[in-house]
């Protein structure tokens, strides 16, 4: 069983964080929540996404698990103006899933959860470098990393006390510093690690300007980028993993 | 390998190579035989070839060509045929049997110090030869490529694996991919340069057609299972499925015929596949082995495939995410 009326805005912010990564994904109706897990075919980048149920204008689950092709979904619910509420209902005998939005009833047949890619375990990270900092300045760092490359390196200066991004192209190269004044907070630890432009752009995509933005970091250790939605009630955590040189 | 002329029908362009990224499943052999004919064109034999006349050209063009993989940051999955299907047996002799009249031709050529004539009838006249199937294998599992075994046609297997989103693309030259139902095919992964990509999707829409529709045309036209219709070209092909529906109102129309038809259509439509396969996109090439294992025990020319190594070396190396699980 699952019913649910949530805003527009909230769903498709949801939808746009897993969709970076994956074209289809499992979602978990439970009790207190929705629930994302997904991996990329490559397993480099990963979601995890948590959607509490206070998010929701109404919910009610009892612990199912649904298939979905997220583009089918994401043009559904781009169907809904801003403020517009988004109702969904699971029809268990179908397995399809009702949805309305002002008027508007759309059924979107589901995927069988069994064929899409297994969801990933979660790697057990322990990285020593913290720092937070605005949405905006995570898009300036890698639009003009992007500029002039495909690898962008992040790391934490720990004499200096600064957090630094920095991108060498064939010809160009970018550098930004950034000191515990610019930042929300620095946690200082040994940290320097390489990562693919291709992904944390898609990443970066799903990352609104105006919120407040986690990354842990480590010695070419994988970044765990976290960040809030939908008034606080959905937590976003991607886990992109490094490059490394071989040897 | 496939019929050229569904390059009149499939929808095709090239992309840039950095709007590529995550698992291609490559049609070994066909990736293979391209770098076989090309290193074996443009080397001289002795650079590959051992004290007692085993020639490992193979070797020389994995090295040169997975670069391009890594320094793009795509996880090469290699896809090797198992038996070939009972009608490609037909297609496979027909091979063996114009590559003996090629090697006529070479013996000729080598008599009369032709030269031209003498490097091209040596690519036409190369085959996987065991030590080529078995020595292939073990590169690629030193440089930690993954390698699946196909149950028949790499390609079908290939493509079942992009279906099943376990690898994004398939890698092949050959348009039969989009029989397999490849829903994206990269090709010219071997040349310089951007790739091409087709895709399947796109394709049917163009042309509104179903798959087994397109299936069917591809039939009419020829495949590497039947010799075509006479007469029927890509354009007819189409427009003869888009007015009759299928293969056997056409076939009915025409008043022609085609040889095991319906088999022929199974074999793209049902193409033997396994799920029985597992493969850890997360490389980590063991470079000192590997060129040991090329130079020292199988004494290719260590200056054929010493660029070829730096480029894996240098190329930093994507990781995946299991390794911290």
């Amino acid at each position: 069983m699952f019913k649910a009326i949530v805003s527009a805005e909230t769903l498709t912010s949801a939808l746009d964080s897993v969709s970076v990564l994956v074209d289809e994904c499992k979602i978990h109706l439970e009790e207190d929540g929705l629930e994302i897990r997904a991996v990329d075919p490559a397993n480099v980048g990963m979601v995890d996404l948590s959607l509490d149920a206070a998010a929701f204008e109404s919910y009610e689950a009892d612990g199912g698990l649904i298939g979905v092709d997220l583009s089918r979904l994401e043009d559904i619910a781009g169907m809904a103006e801003s403020g517009q509420l988004i109702q969904l209902e699971l029809d268990e005998e179908t397995r399809k899933l009702h949805i309305q939005i002002d008027g508007l009833e759309y059924t979107l047949a589901l995927i069988d959860p069994d064929s899409i890619r297994q969801e990933p375990d979660i790697p057990d990270l322990d990285l020593p470098a913290e720092v937070i900092l605005e949405g905006k300045d995570v898009n300036r760092s890698v639009t003009a990393a992007d500029m002039v490359s495909d690898h962008i390196a992040l790391g934490v200066d720990e004499g200096e006390e600064f957090f630094y991004v920095d991108a060498e192209g064939d010809t160009d190269d970018v550098h930004l510093e950034l000191t515990q004044e610019d930042l929300i907070d620095l946690q200082l630890g040994p940290a320097h690690s390489l990562f693919s432009l291709d992904y944390l752009k898609d990443m970066n995509k799903a990352i609104p300007s105006d919120t407040e933005v986690t990354l842990d970091l480590g010695e070419e250790f994988p970044v765990k980028i976290y960040f809030g939605f939908g008034e606080g009630q959905g937590q976003v955590t991607y886990m992109l993993a490094p490059r490394i040189q071989s040897d | 390998m496939g019929n050229a002329a569904l390059r009149d029908i499939a929808v095709i362009e090239e992309i840039p190579f950095d709007d590529v990224e995550g698992v291609v499943a490559v049609d070994a052999h066909n990736w293979l035989y391209r770098y076989l004919t090309t290193t074996v064109k443009w080397t001289s034999s002795e650079k590959y070839t051992t004290a007692d006349g085993t020639e490992v050209a193979n070797l020389i063009g994995i090295v040169q060509g997975l670069p391009k993989f890594f320094e793009n940051d795509i996880v090469p999955v290699m896809v090797f045929d198992g038996g070939p299907s009972e009608l490609k047996a037909d297609e496979i002799e027909s091979r063996r049997e114009q590559r003996r009249t090629y090697e006529e031709q070479l013996e000729v050529a080598r008599e009369e110090g032709d030269e031209l004539a003498i490097a091209q009838l040596e690519s036409r006249t190369q085959r996987l030869t065991p030590e080529i199937q078995e020595t292939s294998r073990e590169l690629l599992r030193l440089l930690d490529v993954p390698v699946v075994e196909a149950p028949a046609e790499g390609e079908a297997q290939a493509a079942h694996m992009v279906r099943r989103g376990d690898a994004d693309y398939v890698g092949s030259e050959d348009y039969d991919a989009l029989l397999f139902g490849a829903p994206l095919t990269l090709r010219q992964l071997t040349s310089k340069g951007d790739p091409e990509l087709m895709d399947l999707e796109a394709t049917l829409a163009h042309h509104d057609l179903t798959l087994e529709q397109l299936i069917d045309a591809a039939i009419l036209i020829g495949t590497d299972f039947n010799e075509g219709v006479s007469g029927i070209g890509p354009k007819t092909a189409i427009s003869a499925i888009t007015e009759h529906g299928d293969l056997w109102s056409v076939l009915e129309a025409r008043g022609d015929h085609v040889e095991y038809g319906d088999r022929v259509r199974a074999l793209f439509r049902e193409p033997n596949v396994s799920d029985d396969y597992a493969f850890d996109p997360d490389l980590d090439p063991d470079l000192e082995a590997a060129r040991a294992y090329v130079v020292d025990e199988w004494s290719v020319d260590a200056d054929e495939v010493a660029r070829g190594f730096e480029r894996i070396e240098e190329s930093a190396t994507q990781t995946g995410l299991d390794r911290w699980t």
